[in-house]
Order: C-alpha cells, then structure tokens, then sequence
C-alpha cells in the first residue's frame, strides 16, 4: 500500500489499513513519520485503560471480560496486548488472544504486540500504537502490558487509569510494602478471589493503602474471579468513577505531562541519532575505549563529543 | 531504522484437541525470530481471518488433524478474498492425505507440511518467501 493510499484509507478507518499502519510503526518504517504527521490532529480521542499484573495473574481474561463490558455500554473498543520478545532470538510466542475469545467474537479489534527489547512492560512503540488503532474510531483503548515485574510501571505514562492486577500465594505484606508497580494503580485488583489468601491478599493491600499519603482519588480494591466472571461489574464501575474522577479534577494536565514526558524521550533520541551521523560510531567505541582505560572519564568524553 | 519482523499466525481451527504439533511450530518460529500469534483451539476460519488481517501476518499456519480441512482451506482462501487479503499466504500441516496435496496448492494453499516434516525446513520456507 503507498503511503497516499494508505493515510486516506486510516482516515476512513479501513480496518487493513489500520493493522498496516501498527506494523510500521513497530517496525519503525522510514514512512512512518510521514502517515503519523497526516493523521495526528484525528488521533488521541479514547479513553485509555491500561492493565499489568505479574505473569499469569489472569490479566488477558480480565481484559476480555472489560471489553465486552465496554461493549455492553456502547463503547467502541481496541485492544493492545504485549508480550515478551526473546532476548535469545528476537522472536516471541504472542498468546493473548488465546484468552480473549469473547472480545474476538464480537469484532473488536485486538493488536499482539511482542516488546521488542524494549523494558518497562511495554513496547518502545506503544504509545504511537495506541495513536494507532485511534484511526478506528475507538472511545476506548484497552492496553495489556508484558506480565510485569515491581518496576515495570512505564503504563502509568500511557494509561488514563492503570489498573494493577494481583493475586494471592505470591507473598508476605512487605511485598506490598514496596516501591514500584503497586503505587501506579488507580485501581488494584485481587484476581482468584477463589483461592485460599485472596481475602488477605486485599487486605494488606487496603493496609498498605492507609498508611500511605492521603491523595484525592484512594484506590479502590476489587476482588475478581475473573474465570467465573465475577467481580468484572464492580471493576467497570470503578473505571467509569475515576474517569469522571479526572475529568472533574486534571485530565488535560495528567495528559499534557505524558505527552511532555514522550517528547522529552523523543527529542533525546532524535538528538542522539543525529550526533551519531554526524560522528560516526567508530567515534563513540573510541570513547568507550578510553574510559575503560581511563584515559578519560565519563563526563569529559562526553563534554568532548558535545564540542565535536 | 527498519525493525521489520516475520509475523505467523498459528491456528487450530476444527473440533480436534491435539494441539501438539501446532506449538512445536510456534515455539520453532519463534526460536528463529518470528513472532507467532497463537490463537488456540476451536478457531473458525472468520475468527482466523479476522485475527490474520488485524494482526498482520505475513503467514496464516493451519493445523488440521480432523479431515475437517476439506472444508476448511476452502473457506479460508474465499474469507482471504472477501476481504482483499490474499498476500496472507497459508501453510497448513497435520494430517493431510499426499494424493490431495496438488489439489489444494491450486486452490491456493502454499505449502502444505506432513507429519516428520523438519522445523528448520518449514522455517527456511517461511524465511525465502518473505525475501
């Protein structure tokens, strides 16, 4: 598809048109920059709710469920699911999808997206992706990160309400105590209500919750069954309530800091790649050389490369 | 910068449960640096296309043990047509009677691999294909 062909298929939101736009944009195409400059000012429209959660906390089958429930409410949906790229081969088995059969069903639109190398859940285009599949016409964009560890919690720079996901048997309240992935949630789940520790496992986390600062939105803790559909509703609920949460409160500025945060990510990356044209490779190993054998040290090499 | 990567959609479409064979497949591409989307069991050939098209595949991997698959190529390849999507090309293995082989090529299956087939063969396919 040539590229004219191809930005006024997206603005008719061709569904071919959309998943070839996704495959460019991971792939990082040269043409991508050219597509995204003609449909930017149409993208940025839904409502995004991201989804993390160790590996196998139920995280696919929760978003499933939450499609549907947007579904239900006439939300036009789609759906990003990561999952880990082999840092061995570069190659990855995307599985998904195998849990989202309802959402295939009913005809929403589901990308399998493998990292790429990228760290921090996500992949180093996720966020162009979500730009995307805006192109559908979707309200809302359900995004579901690698199956994450404590400091994978780059979805909080994406999501408009990122919903963490737990559940019991993986140990004691200190974990709970700790930095990183359970301080994103807006929301947190505790998925397998059915088995033994789930009611402990929520209330650490209630524990965990009062002890910290008092904010103006408390995280709420849902307890799920997501197998059984259960506990889905209340967590539906509870998204549409810190929706309107930051739509009374700071949407536009929350937005505005991702979007100033991708950008300062942005223009460091472009600025690295046009110095490195400008000095060649060979120049930065040669560097590498001489601080290894401390003819330099780090921050003059790198006052030295600025001058070049 | 050009990250472009090999992308197969492996399905198990029909009532049959022996899903074996397919994630040896997925796991082999995969070890060889293509994504595989895996979509399980039970897939219909709509679900399958519908997944082809939003995932983008450059390959469609149909694994048949039933003999349901003389009523599932047909139906792939016209879905592939409905929907303008006729570079997805497919390959299928399982339990494929020889003698039916040429037959389904013409329709336009486009390689069809046997039990005992080597995985490094049907990577080095995949592989010469996309180039």
């Amino acid at each position: 598809m040539k590229t004219n062909e191809l930005i006024s298929k997206l603005k008719q939101s061709d569904v071919r048109a959309v998943a070839r736009l996704l495959t460019l944009i991971e792939n990082e195409d040269k043409n991508v920059e050219t597509v995204l400059k003609n449909i930017w000012h149409l993208t940025g429209k839904s409502y995004i709710i991201g989804i993390t959660g160790p590996p196998g906390a139920g995280k696919s089958t929760i978003v499933d469920l939450l499609a549907k429930m947007a579904l239900e409410n006439n939300f036009k949906t789609g759906i990003l699911a990561v999952d880990p790229t082999s840092p061995f081969s570069g190659g990855a088995v995307l599985g998904d999808r195998l849990r989202m059969n309802s959402a295939q069903k009913a005809g929403i639109f589901i990308r399998s997206v493998a990292s790429r190398g990228h760290l921090g859940g996500l992949a180093s285009t996720t966020r162009f992706m979500i730009n995307g599949l805006e192109m559908l016409g979707n309200d809302i964009t359900l995004v579901e990160t690698v199956g994450a560890g404590q400091g994978d919690v780059e979805i909080v720079k994406v999501a408009d309400t990122t919903i963490v996901v737990e559940v019991p048997g993986l140990g004691d309240e200190v974990q709970a105590q700790k930095a990183g992935i359970l301080e994103i949630g807006d929301i947190l789940v505790v998925n397998k209500g059915d088995r033994p520790g789930s009611d402990r496992l929520a209330k650490e986390l209630k524990m965990m919750l009062s002890l910290g600062e008092h904010k103006k939105w408390t995280p709420p803790i849902i307890t799920t069954t997501a197998t059984k559909d259960l506990g889905i509703d209340e967590l539906w609920n509870q998204i549409m309530n810190h929706r309107e949460h930051l739509e009374n409160e700071e949407i536009n500025q929350t937005r505005l800091g991702k979007i100033k945060y991708d950008l300062e990510n942005q223009l460091s990356q472009h600025l690295y790649t046009r110095k490195l044209i400008q000095i060649g490779e060979n120049e930065i190993e040669n560097m590498a050389e001489r601080i290894f054998n401390r003819d330099i040290d780090p921050f003059t090499a790198i006052e030295e490369i600025i001058k070049q | 910068m050009d990250k472009a990567k090999i992308r197969v959609l492996i399905a198990k479409p029909g009532l049959d449960g022996h899903d074996r064979g397919a994630k040896v497949i997925a796991r082999a591409l995969r070890d060889s640096g293509m994504e595989v989307i895996y979509t399980g069991l039970r897939q219909s050939p709509e679900d399958i296309v519908e997944a082809a098209i939003q995932e983008d595949v450059h390959f469609i991997g149909l694994s048949i043990l039933s003999g349901a698959h003389t009523h599932i190529f047909p139906k792939v390849i016209e879905l592939l047509k409905e929907h303008k999507a006729e570079d997805i090309k497919i390959i299928a293995g399982g339990i494929i009677p020889d003698q039916e082989i040429p037959k389904w090529k013409k329709i336009g299956i486009d390689a069809i691999f046997g039990p005992g087939t080597s995985t490094i063969d049907i990577i080095d396919y995949i592989n010469r294909s996309v180039k």
